[in-house]
């Protein structure tokens, strides 16, 4: 959920080395993060106290932009950080809205270091923040237009564009959720459905009412119609004044800034249960069918071992003999094996057929005499 | 299990028992080969009346019979769009790993989800009764699955929602 964090990972890691390392180090990186933020962290060992901080970062309406970038509150934000440490520089570096100058040997020592310094990383989450809230502010009656208040569009990322309605006694905001896979958006739905319910219920009645709708509310009348074209309907908060008051309004306007983020990353994780799931699933079925082989296999091994151990009861049984008939019946097996080793190779019917066509004729000699009658 | 679903089952069960009478019988067409009549219907003679067993409009089971071989379709009920997907994940999951099943066929006949092929030899090898009980049981499963597939997305759903509006409170 690194996109939920207001603390940029990376930003924090260097922070953290430059602020750790007692002499200073040179180091000059940029950083790409998601939502086509940047940023440019310089520090040389010539200018040995301070760290330059550069950020780049989508405004979040086209409406509100200020010839040098960035608005009077949302630098005094940026300043409220931590005022000792942070530094805005002006004119900001080229391609940036916002430059910082840091001192860490200013840096409270102990816990409070890694709370400012995380602090510091999160300056773009700062930026978006208060540019909601500066917007939120300064909407006045002035903006209705025939009884109709003026739609604010915010285009946290480009293809992402969600909508505030300031009303009498509420704020409105819309999101039209647009997903590229058809499975994303039923899963969507099914959350968006939730989400009433949860939101209705009694429990959470101080959190502030959801409506789903496939169809965009009637205060987007007048909208250009790529922004109303959706295929996961519009998702519409109201935000009444307790919302946004106090310590409130820094979460709130966290909140529906990530809104996109959040389900998307539940979109995600579910399609990854889903599959987990799945998986096991299969393994479990085709355990089944090994199984029943298995069983039988072992069945049958049983059934031959049930069998041979009869056996072997039965041959005690003739075996329990007089020991001299053993040792007679011994003698004579050895007796004829040492026979039908000794003795000549018997042919079946060979005998007969040497007499008959092998027989020698018998020659009359004539030395010999022949007995007369 | 529902008296229906049982009723359903124990249909589709005698049924298979009663076709699943194969025997090894060469290809009629090609000399020295093998081929699963059912799937290749190139000789009438060979084939039997195919069986459809409806528990409803949206659950069926087609039984095909031939003389070696033997094909069981079947339509799984998707009571809505998350269940339809969730169906056809399932069910797409199961096909592209059929091989572990030796009787799953990689694809579905037209107008089902799932279909099985079975041969005599592995009615040879597998016994038949025991083949009938896995095609039940692996019914019963896949049903089970999908309800309680719907379910935990519905709770995962539900704990999220929950979890984005405790940050307003």
């Amino acid at each position: 959920m690194a996109c939920l964090e207001r603390a940029s990972p990376a930003l924090k890691r260097i922070l953290l080395k430059l602020y750790r390392e007692n002499k200073s180090i040179e180091i000059d990186h940029h950083l790409y993060e998601f939502g086509s933020v940047e940023y440019h962290i310089q520090s040389s060992t010539s200018d040995a106290h301070y760290t330059y901080l550069s950020v780049s970062t989508p405004l979040l309406s086209q409406g509100f932009i200020l010839p040098n970038g960035i608005s009077h509150y949302t630098k005094q934000m940026v300043k409220g950080i931590c005022p000792d440490v942070v530094e805005i520089m002006e004119p900001a570096k080229e391609g940036y809205q916002i430059t910082l100058r840091l001192d860490l040997s200013k840096i409270p020592n102990g816990k409070d270091s890694i709370k400012v310094i995380a602090d510091i990383s999160a300056v773009q989450a700062v930026i978006l923040s208060s540019q909601l809230k500066e917007m939120l502010m300064n909407v006045s009656s002035q903006d209705t237009f025939q009884g109709m208040y003026k739609t604010i569009k915010l285009v946290y990322h480009p293809r992402e564009p969600f909508f505030i309605v300031r009303q009498p006694q509420k704020i409105l905001a819309v999101f039209p959720i647009r997903f590229k896979d058809k499975t994303d958006v039923i899963i969507a739905t099914a959350f968006f459905q939730e989400l009433m319910d949860v939101g209705s219920s009694e429990k959470w009645a101080k959190a502030p009412p959801c409506c789903w709708s496939p169809i965009p509310p009637p205060e987007l009348r007048g909208e250009p119609f790529e922004d109303l074209s959706t295929n996961g309907g519009f998702v519409s908060f109201d935000i009444s004044s307790r919302h946004v008051k106090g310590k409130r309004l820094d979460k709130t306007v966290w909140s529906l800034l990530n809104f996109y983020a959040y389900v998307k990353y539940h979109v995600k994780s579910t399609r990854s249960f889903i599959q987990r799931r799945m998986r096991n699933r299969l393994q479990r079925l085709v355990e089944v069918l090994h199984k029943r082989s298995t069983q039988e296999e072992e069945k049958e091994e049983e059934e031959e071992g049930n069998h041979k151990v009869q056996g072997c009861m039965f041959m005690r049984k003739r075996i329990n003999v007089s020991k001299p008939k053993i040792l007679k019946r011994r003698y004579n097996d050895l007796s004829g094996k040492i026979k039908r080793i000794r003795s000549r190779i018997k042919i079946q019917g060979f005998g007969r057929f040497r007499r008959r066509w092998l027989k020698m004729p018998k020659f009359s000699s004539s030395m010999r005499y022949t007995k007369l009658d | 299990m529902s008296n229906t679903l049982r009723l359903y089952l124990t249909c589709i069960r005698n049924t298979l028992d009663a076709a699943m009478c194969l025997q090894n019988f060469p290809c009629q067409e090609v000399e020295r080969h093998n081929k699963p009549e059912v799937e290749l219907k190139t000789s009438s003679e060979l084939l039997l009346n195919p069986v459809l067993i409806c528990r409803n409009e949206a659950e069926k089971c087609l039984i095909e019979t031939s003389i070696n071989s033997l094909r069981i379709s079947l339509k799984v009920k998707q009571a809505d769009e998350l269940e339809n997907i969730l169906t056809k994940k399932f069910l797409r999951f199961l096909s592209m790993r059929a091989e572990a099943f030796q009787v799953l066929r990689r694809k579905p006949v037209q107008g089902y989800d799932i279909s099985f092929l079975v041969t005599n030899y592995h009615c040879e090898e597998m016994q038949k009764h025991k083949l009938i009980d896995f095609i039940v049981q692996f019914m019963e499963d896949i049903d089970k699955e999908i309800s309680e597939l719907k379910m935990s997305v519905n709770t995962r759903g539900r704990l999220v929602a929950t979890e984005f509006l405790k940050q307003f409170m």
